[in-house]
């Protein structure tokens, strides 16, 4: 809110014209033989070892801008949207609701799976100067970096929707939390699509017929895991080979996966007893096989266990997009109950599983209609009534869970199970500017597929997490 | 003396057998290698030619290398060019784009620098000459992340000159046309021209460049196949889904697809087999010069030096 | 596809009978302006590119020097060890397959077959070379996979029965082998079969003549006398190796991210220039990278014989 400063960045020159060029003035010698090429290349390496280095390799960048410039506004220009296909019905409709607003829409992988397309695409915008989408849908994670200015002469990508864009009412109206993920330095960077709090969805209809009790504890649930194994060999409780799944249960255990202490500081210790007691409740029930090491989403899960999920501990949305979509599970099957709570301890937690964001560009050259767009996918009743996700905002929330389309494929009201499970979200599992998704899926869902433990992948895990934190820049302990 | 005949002969009889016997067996492992090598290079590229005929679903339960119905073709063909306003054919347009001007540039520079370096004498010739080697030499991907640096050091990234000038740059090109004109080109004729009066200029167009028409048909052929297929220096410098050759965008089409990106991609028709066709499609152009210029491939990878 | 285009060069030797000297100013200076577009080109996407890169590793963000920091600190970082562990063991493989099984194709089809039947293998074994780039990782992703595959039966019989099991990470060298095979392979066995083609008919003779077999003419004769280029096919196939990205970077897209996102060396420089927004750090990986192609070229230009640039 205050003056719209040029920023500090200018007073580092931009990078790239410090690069000078003595190469360039440099013609090729006139040697005519290939070979003193090589010597050439292999003095140049020997002069360099003999040099001693005199600066350092990292420059720092300068701290995050609250403020920042608006580009030239023009009100009939058309605004970039890029959404993943899931919610580029949203948008589709948006557009024949309002024709007048020119709209280039563009479908990319939403940042799902630790995806960093969006990333390195706005690294590269910011080095010509265009093409930044207009409206974007991202992942949590993508708000970290754009956030911040990804080089020093760059303005950071996501622009600040407090300021003058999204009135304070409507910010205070999204669920308690559920704009964490967007606050940075004070500011909000995004408006959050959905939460994705995690439940435990269940097959009323299997469970009544072989006259299981919904299990309230996780150690009601590993021995109901148990029981099934034995009286329905064949039947899963749940599956863990899914990109996110240690966010339904490692998340969900409170486990210090990644814990942010401190804006750069990060606390990762999976041989904590709270990451060490899913781990060895989840192999002993992988070892009984009601358990899956294989995902629900991954290819052919569908075809040869689709029918077969009793229970799956998961994200709200699995309710339309998991049994309904994929697995085609009819209605009147599906319910679920709230998330599970470990003996002995006085409250309950849970996990969140995505729960997108959108961002608006702070290069947009019309901020009014980019914004429009994005309080309208997020706030308004016309869209978030039939919204594929449990909607972040309050107000829509209730619009959401009072259409019968939301509820009627279910056997049971799934209202008191998600607002619960909204308020029981964790917060220790920070959002990294690194995503959960690259070490659980490329570390540790092949060692589950090559048949080892959970416990005994615990250690290489962590220091997967660890390596790729202090690559990021973060000060990592793991006690 | 005939006992010991008789056991000769039996000995060479058996001989004459066991090599039978093993020619036999050599021959037999020999039918055996090609035949799985004959598997392994072409089911492939039927199967891939057959599935898009069939529907996602049948893709999984239907014996592969069957064949779906033409309806089914139509369909994945129709959700393909629907997917984002019919994207597809601005991904093709601007792999034509790209690799045909570069084809312009690559012949229009490299066809002149191969005759001199063939033809004329200059200061600075084998220099030329074997940096060009080198470079030929050299994987082309170890330069496409330092042509990307320099290429944003002139701010140059995400036009389509990113794409088309450094594929132009094409060494392989020059070495072809130079030794081409300096195997087989009659010298007497382009100094019967000078004597003529013919400039250096008219030498070359007149005498010179008729008489390497193959060589300039082996250059294109080889620059527009490697552009087109090219996808490592596209996939760096341009940001835009918009600028996107085909290449390039067959990857994005892959990270929307349900099939291998289940989260992203519910809600989309674009499945396995629409992720086929536009392989196919993608393929298509290289696929049809590779059937019309067989012969012209197998010489120019060979440039002249076997006997066929 | 590069592979396959640059082969072909190396076999001719050009034999220039050219007249040394006096040759007439006007003619030289017309070379200059032959030759000058192409220079440009080759100035600005060979030669300056990789200076710049030099100058980019040897510096920070700054633009300050920083000797060989870059280096030390790309060489520490935890995912360049892995990735060139990955890179070498898939050349291993990759090598040792692409040398001994396009030899023997093509001995094979020079002297077992028919002149026809083997000009139309080696036409089908070439034509999965159209589908170079991304399109044969697509084309891998469907064949790797049990529930798709024409050959799942096969995959099954190895012990895979899911996607995941085939994406292990101890197989994706074997992976990326196959890929490359399928669509190098074809025109490595063209290269070498006109090398065959190249041996005179009376040193087959001979060979015939004293009784030896087609395996001992080929161990013994075929083979030796192709050894050139059976040592500028290695080089090559390792130098175009050692630059992997495409298949490594659409198997993490299309695997759910059970692949390592910084499997080989230059996707590392990748994520360095992209994701950390690192120029200089990702110069640095291009450095090792271009080094080792640039002492490939010239061991095979200087060494070979294979190339001649100087008039005979």
């Amino acid at each position: 809110m205050t003056g719209r400063f040029p920023g500090t960045s200018n007073s580092y020159p931009p990078k790239i014209q410090d690069t000078k060029g003595p190469m360039m003035s440099r013609s090729p010698s006139a040697r005519s033989r290939p070979r003193s090429v090589l010597k050439l290349a292999a003095a140049t390496i020997g002069a360099a070892l003999a040099l001693t280095a005199c600066a350092s390799t990292s420059t720092k960048t300068t701290s995050a801008q609250s403020d920042f410039k608006q580009a030239a506004q023009d009100t009939s220009s058309a605004i970039t949207v890029w959404a993943d296909s899931t919610r580029l019905p949203s948008v589709q409709a948006y557009q024949k609701a309002h024709p007048d607003v020119k709209m280039n829409i563009v479908t990319y992988d939403g940042s799902a799976d630790g995806s960093t397309y969006l990333q390195t695409k706005v690294q590269l915008f910011d080095r010509t100067n265009k093409g930044w989408p207009d409206v974007v849908f991202g992942s949590p994670t993508d708000v970290t970096w754009a956030s911040e200015p990804t080089s020093p002469s760059a303005q950071a990508y996501a622009a600040p929707l407090d300021q003058g864009l999204v009135p304070q009412t409507t910010l205070s109206n999204f669920a308690k939390g559920s704009l964490t993920p967007c606050q940075f330095n004070g500011h909000t960077y995004c408006l959050r699509n959905d939460i994705a709090q995690v439940v435990l969805w269940y097959n009323k209809a299997l469970m009544d017929k072989w006259g299981y009790q919904v299990p309230t504890t996780w150690q009601e649930y590993q021995a109901l895991g148990q029981k099934v194994a034995k009286e329905h060999p064949g039947y899963l409780v749940g599956a863990v080979g899914d990109t996110n799944s240690q966010e339904s249960y490692f998340w969900s255990s409170q486990c210090p996966a990644q814990e942010l202490t401190g804006n750069t500081t990060l606390r990762v210790n999976l041989s904590s007893p709270n990451c060490t007691r899913m781990a060895s409740l989840l192999d002993s029930l992988i070892s009984a096989k009601s358990v899956s090491t294989q995902g629900f989403f991954s290819q052919g899960f569908t075809k040869s266990y689709g029918s077969k999920v009793l229970m799956a501990y998961g994200p709200s949305w699995y309710g339309q997009y998991l049994f309904n979509a994929a697995f085609k599970t009819p209605a009147g099957q599906i319910a679920a109950a709230p998330p599970l709570k470990w003996d002995g301890e006085s409250s309950t937690y849970t996990g969140n599983v995505g729960g997108g964001v959108w961002m608006v560009s702070s290069h947009s050259k019309n901020l009014s209609a980019a914004t429009a767009l994005t309080e309208w996918l997020t706030t308004s009743d016309a869209n978030l009534k039939s919204a594929p996700t449990y909607p972040a905002y309050v107000p829509g929330a209730k619009t959401w869970l009072d259409n019968p389309a939301n509820k009627d494929y279910f056997a049971a009201p799934i209202s008191d199970a998600f607002q619960q499970a909204a308020n029981d979200v964790w917060t220790g599992w920070g959002n990294t500017k690194f995503s959960d998704a690259t070490a659980w899926s490329s570390v540790v869902l092949p060692a589950l597929s090559a048949g080892k433990t959970l416990t005994s992948t615990l250690p290489a895990w962590q220091s997967a997490i660890v390596n790729e934190a202090k690559s990021v820049g973060y000060t990592v302990t793991t006690q | 003396m005939s006992a010991l005949s008789s056991s000769s002969d039996r000995l060479a009889r058996r001989a004459a057998m066991r090599s039978r016997s093993s020619r036999l067996a050599s021959g037999l492992v020999v039918v055996l290698f090609l035949a799985v090598l004959l598997i392994f290079f072409v089911l492939p590229a039927i199967w891939l030619l057959l599935a898009p005929t069939k529907t996602a679903g049948q893709l999984v339960s239907q014996f592969p290398l069957s064949f779906g119905s033409f309806a089914n073709l139509g369909r994945a063909w129709s959700h393909l060019a629907s997917f984002q306003g019919g994207v597809l054919f601005l991904w093709l347009r601007n792999s034509v784009v790209y690799s045909a001007g570069s084809l312009v540039l690559t012949l229009a520079t490299s066809v002149p620098a191969g005759y001199a370096l063939a033809l004329t004498r200059f200061r600075g010739r084998k220099l030329l000459l074997s940096v060009t080697l080198i470079v030929m030499i050299m994987p082309n991907a170890s330069l496409v992340l330092p042509i990307f640096l320099e290429l944003n050091r002139f701010g140059l990234i995400g036009t389509i000159w990113s794409v088309i000038l450094p594929f132009s740059f094409y060494p392989f090109g020059v070495y072809l046309v130079y030794i081409y004109f300096a195997t087989s080109m009659p010298r007497d004729i382009l100094s019967a021209a000078r004597i003529d009066g013919a400039n250096e200029w008219q030498v070359f167009r007149r005498i010179a460049l008729p008489l390497a028409r193959p060589v300039i048909g082996l250059v294109a052929f080889f620059s527009f196949v490697g552009n087109w297929n090219n996808f490592f220096l596209p996939y760096l410098v341009l940001p835009s889904s918009n600028e996107f050759p085909i290449q390039v965008g067959l990857n994005q089409l892959l990270s929307s697809t349900p099939s291998f990106n289940p989260v992203a991609g519910a809600g989309l028709d674009i499945t396995s087999p629409e992720l086929a066709l536009a392989i196919v499609i993608a393929i298509l152009p290289v696929l049809v010069m590779f059937l019309f210029s067989q012969r012209a491939l197998v010489s120019g990878m060979l440039a002249g030096s076997t006997k066929e | 596809m590069t592979t396959v285009e640059r082969v072909g060069a190396a076999g001719a030797v050009p034999a220039e009978q050219v007249r040394r000297r006096g040759v007439p100013r006007r003619r030289s200076l017309a070379g200059y302006a032959f030759v000058s577009g192409y220079t440009v080109l080759l100035m600005a996407f060979g030669v300056l590119p990789t200076l710049y890169a030099i100058d980019l590793a040897f510096t920070n963000a700054s633009g300050q020097f920083v000797g060989l920091g870059q280096f030390t600190k790309v060489v520490r970082d935890f995912r360049f060890g892995p990735s060139f562990m990955h890179i070498l063991l898939y050349l291993a493989m990759w090598l040792v397959l692409v040398v001994v099984l396009t030899v023997v194709v093509a001995v094979i089809l020079r002297s077992r077959v028919s002149a026809r039947t083997s000009g139309v293998f080696r036409f089908l074994f070439y034509i999965p070379g159209a589908l170079a780039g991304v399109a044969s990782v697509l084309v891998w992703l469907f064949m790797l996979d049990p529930a798709v595959s024409p050959v799942s039966w096969l995959l099954r019989a190895l012990g895979f029965s899911t996607f995941a099991q085939v994406l292990a990470p101890q197989n994706l060298p074997a992976i990326f082998v196959l890929i490359a095979f399928w669509t190098g392979a074809g025109g490595w066995i063209v290269v070498m079969y006109g090398a065959l083609n190249n041996i005179s008919d009376e040193v087959m003779e001979a060979a015939r003549v004293d009784g030896a077999s087609p395996w001992k003419t080929a161990w013994y004769i075929q083979i030796p006398m192709i050894r050139k280029w059976i040592v500028y096919m290695a080089i090559l196939a390792f130098a175009a190796g050692t630059q992997l990205f495409v298949e490594p970077q659409l198997l993490q897209t299309a695997s759910l991210g059970r692949v390592d996102p910084t499997w080989s060396p230059n996707q590392l420089a990748y994520v360095f220039a992209f994701q950390h927004g690192d120029f200089n750090g990702a110069a640095a990986i291009s450095i090792f990278l271009l080094t080792l192609g640039l002492m490939c070229a010239g061991i095979l230009v200087t060494r070979s014989g294979l190339f001649k640039v100087e008039e005979q």
